[in-house]
């Protein structure tokens, strides 16, 4: 008699209910929670009253936002060329889109600091280019971030979408390009909707990811450019308000989760 | 292919080519930096020299942090292999009630953003006491690689046949005789895969270790501590360390994997 199974997840649950899942519920219940007084929603009223964290939001959605479209407008064609590839050139193209993917995500922001600094490839690029007199200047402010940020997640984009575009069938658009359909058509009408799925999927992927980004934005912002996360670092490390930290957290989760579930739905549309 | 005109079929190479140049120039450019005998990060260095990573192996600091990320790593990516692939195993092939609502739950720690999850931890660690612990800091790294090993594992044991287990079952091996003497030996390199990318994920976590690790230091928590306090060169000889690492370990994966001929699974989906 083999039972149904259940003995080979059951280590595993235990772990996650106490090691996960009650540290993630203890967190949202602290917000609620006022020593002595009981249940209080004073900690999310507080949000809205401080200025300073409607500003952090903005400032998140706003460079989120930006990293997201760059993700696009590099992705797609990239993804759109490795197809049209052949299959040695492709498979180097893939391993040069896994590689950064798999390597620390500090190391490539760290490689940021040394390409755009003052004295950095871009800068001496630009000035021998004569584009400009002075080093610009890509560190420690918003341009920098969102640079750095398109880079880490580009991979998250351009894998799926290849793995989309690499199965729609080539005799497809042989059947259009021979019923007299020009290329410029057949992408926009054939092409270009079957991928639509798989692009949104991603984008909405890079858009969450970039939500909760840390790492980035603390080296590459040099703390000038504060992100949900870097605020949620102060509010625990340095001032400890754990309430107010919880309550943010609460809000950023609900968002995660709700564009997450518009992400499944579109990736299984797209992987159908 | 789409045709289109010479001119469009430029464009995307040159756009295709600048997407891939954007993703790996940073990585490229830090290697010679490393051996720079220079201090400022200038391109390209004005000399050669072994300096920094003179400094970095040199450094108490640097080699204690390098044996703690070495420790943690080994330890929690064997125990999300060990759970994570006993799970796999059991939500592909159980037939018990609830396993879409257990697999969502197993999943959650790449979904719920990391720093959502290094503030529960340590919320829930200082609440019990263990905050600045090696026991958290193993139970956070394990938990946190559960997801890459389920996927892993999720896709090798979806592709082999059922009808090889059902043979031994009709043979009268037990379940787990069955998964020990049928499955592992012909899942190893998807199990080894999965193990790589534990290892290589707790190995390079950052957000989680700087909350939750306390007085013990590891590569990335040293590493990120450093960059934000100010630019050090020998940062440089630890990233190209890193890289190196990195593609050490893909490359053996890969190997792995395409002598089984798994590889294009694993990549695609």
């Amino acid at each position: 008699m083999r039972g149904n199974g259940f003995g080979f997840i059951a280590p595993l649950l235990v772990l996650m209910l106490v090691a996960f899942n009650a540290p993630i519920v203890y967190m949202l219940g602290l917000a609620f929670w006022e020593k002595g007084r009981g249940f209080t929603t004073e900690h999310y009223e507080g949000l809205f009253e401080a200025p300073v964290y409607l500003r952090v939001l903005g400032n998140t959605m706003r460079i989120s936002l930006i990293a997201t479209v760059a993700n696009i407008a590099i992705g797609y064609p990239l993804a759109h060329w490795m197809r049209g590839l052949g299959d040695r050139a492709r498979m180097i193209a893939i391993a040069l889109v896994v590689l950064p993917f798999w390597v620390s995500i500090l190391v490539r922001t760290y490689a940021w600091i040394v390409v755009l600094g003052n004295g950095g490839l871009v800068n001496r690029g630009l000035m021998w280019l004569g584009v400009t007199d002075a080093p610009v200047s890509f560190l420690y402010n918003e341009l920098g971030v969102t640079i750095g940020m398109a880079n880490v997640l580009l991979p998250f984009l351009v894998l799926p979408l290849f793995a989309a575009m690499i199965r729609i069938d080539d005799r497809l658009l042989q059947a259009a390009a021979s019923l007299g359909a020009s290329p410029r058509t057949i992408f926009w009408k054939i092409y270009f909707p079957l991928t639509l799925p798989a692009l949104a999927a991603g984008a909405l992927l890079v858009f969450i990811l970039c939500l909760g980004f840390y790492v980035t934005p603390a080296v590459l912002g040099g703390g000038r450019v504060p992100m949900i996360s870097n605020l949620l670092d102060t509010l625990i490390n340095q001032i400890p308000r754990w309430e107010q930290a919880s309550a943010i957290s609460t809000l950023l989760l609900i968002v995660t989760l709700v564009i997450f579930a518009a992400y499944r739905r579109l990736d299984r549309k797209a992987s159908s | 292919m789409i045709g289109g005109s010479p001119w469009t079929r430029r464009l995307l190479a040159a756009t295709g080519i600048f997407g891939l140049v954007f993703l790996t120039l940073p990585l490229l450019i830090v290697i010679p930096m490393s051996f720079s005998s220079a201090r400022a990060l200038t391109f390209p260095p004005p000399g050669l020299s072994l300096r920094w990573y003179e400094t970095f192996f040199g450094d108490p600091r640097w080699m204690e942090a390098m044996w703690t990320s070495t420790f943690v790593a080994v330890v929690s990516s064997i125990g999300s292999l060990v759970l994570g692939g006993l799970a796999a195993y059991g939500l592909r092939r159980g037939t018990f009630r609830g396993r879409d609502w257990a697999e969502g739950d197993f999943m959650a720690p790449l979904i719920v953003p990391t720093i959502i999850s290094a503030i529960a931890f340590y919320l829930a660690l200082a609440k019990t006491g263990l905050l600045g612990s090696m026991v958290g800091l193993l139970l956070a790294h394990t938990v946190l690689h559960i997801p890459v090993v389920m996927m892993v594992m999720g896709v090798a044991i979806r592709a082999f046949d059922l009808r090889i287990e059902q043979v031994a079952w009709s043979l009268g091996a037990s379940w787990w005789y069955t998964v020990r003497k049928v499955m592992l030996p012909n899942l190893a390199p998807s199990v080894f895969a999965a193990w790589i990318f534990a290892f290589i994920g707790s190995f390079d976590e950052v957000i989680v270790t700087s909350f939750i690790a306390g007085k013990y230091e590891t590569v990335p928590k040293k590493m990120f501590t450093e960059l934000i306090l100010e630019v050090n060169p020998t940062i440089t000889a630890v990233a190209t360390l890193l890289i190196v690492f990195t593609v050490v370990l893909l490359a053996a994966v890969a190997l792995i994997l395409s002598r089984s001929g798994k590889l294009r699974q694993t990549l695609v989906t």
